[in-house]
């Protein structure tokens, strides 16, 4: 998400309730290989139902609002 | 739980979109790298320090919009300070994040000034280190620390870590 650093997203989308993963991923040589500081992952699962995905959709709204961004 | 918005204040979203005194200092007398590894924060500082006072005092690095605002307003308030005025900042800034239970009404404290916007990083535990690496940073580089400063692998037990890496 552009102008929105991964930790502010994680935040966020954490009071609307979702978890996400955000930073190094303990993958440091990776993340510096290609030049990404930190990212945010969703990681979904077959228990994951859509009604949740739509829960986070709705949250990264909420980070736009939030954020200015 | 508190609002988002007690986060994420106008002043702290302003100064993370554009951070003031974000440059490198060549004439810098001391300077320090601050680095968060669990979420990729790096943070240089540099001072130039003139007999006791900050004379100068600019920031680089890449970081989330808490550090990079927390680093955008320390270098504004710390500006003309002396050693001893910085360091009495430095401790309730910090005193204000973590949220120390005996020092309620931290918002008011004059001293702070436009620094108390911070005051609702303390009901976010994982964001304190965000707003305390550039201050930790600052001290080591007047400390004229050569080390890194790392909010991880703390020696400190100041609780939000900072400590040198080794």
């Amino acid at each position: 998400m552009d102008g929105v650093h991964p930790h502010d997203l994680g935040t966020v989308l954490d009071y609307e309730g979702v978890a996400v993963r955000t930073g190094h991923h303990c993958a440091q040589p990776v993340m510096e290989r290609y030049g990404v500081p930190a990212t945010a992952r969703a990681s979904l699962a077959f228990y994951n139902t859509t009604d949740e995905i739509d829960v986070l959709v709705k949250g990264l709204h909420k980070v736009r609002e939030v954020l200015g961004a | 739980m508190s609002d988002l918005r007690d986060l994420y204040q106008e002043v702290i979203l302003d100064h993370s979109k554009r951070p003031r005194n974000f440059r490198e200092l060549p004439e810098a007398n001391y300077r320090a790298d601050g680095y968060n590894p669990l979420c990729g924060d790096r943070a240089t500082v540099f001072v130039r320090l003139d007999g006791d006072r900050v004379a100068d005092v600019a920031f680089k690095g890449s970081g989330c919009s808490i550090s990079t605002a927390s680093a955008s307003m320390m270098t504004e308030s710390v500006k003309g300070k002396s050693r001893e005025e910085v360091e009495r900042l430095f401790t309730r800034f910090h005193e204000l994040v973590t949220g120390s239970p005996d020092k309620k009404d931290q918002a008011a404290v004059p001293e702070l000034g436009k620094l108390a916007v911070f005051s609702g990083v303390c009901e976010f535990p994982v964001r304190v280190k965000c707003a305390s690496l550039p201050w930790h940073t600052l001290k080591a580089a007047l400390e004229g620390d050569a080390v890194p400063v790392s909010t991880e692998l703390s020696e400190s037990s100041s609780g939000d870590g900072g400590g040198k890496a080794r």
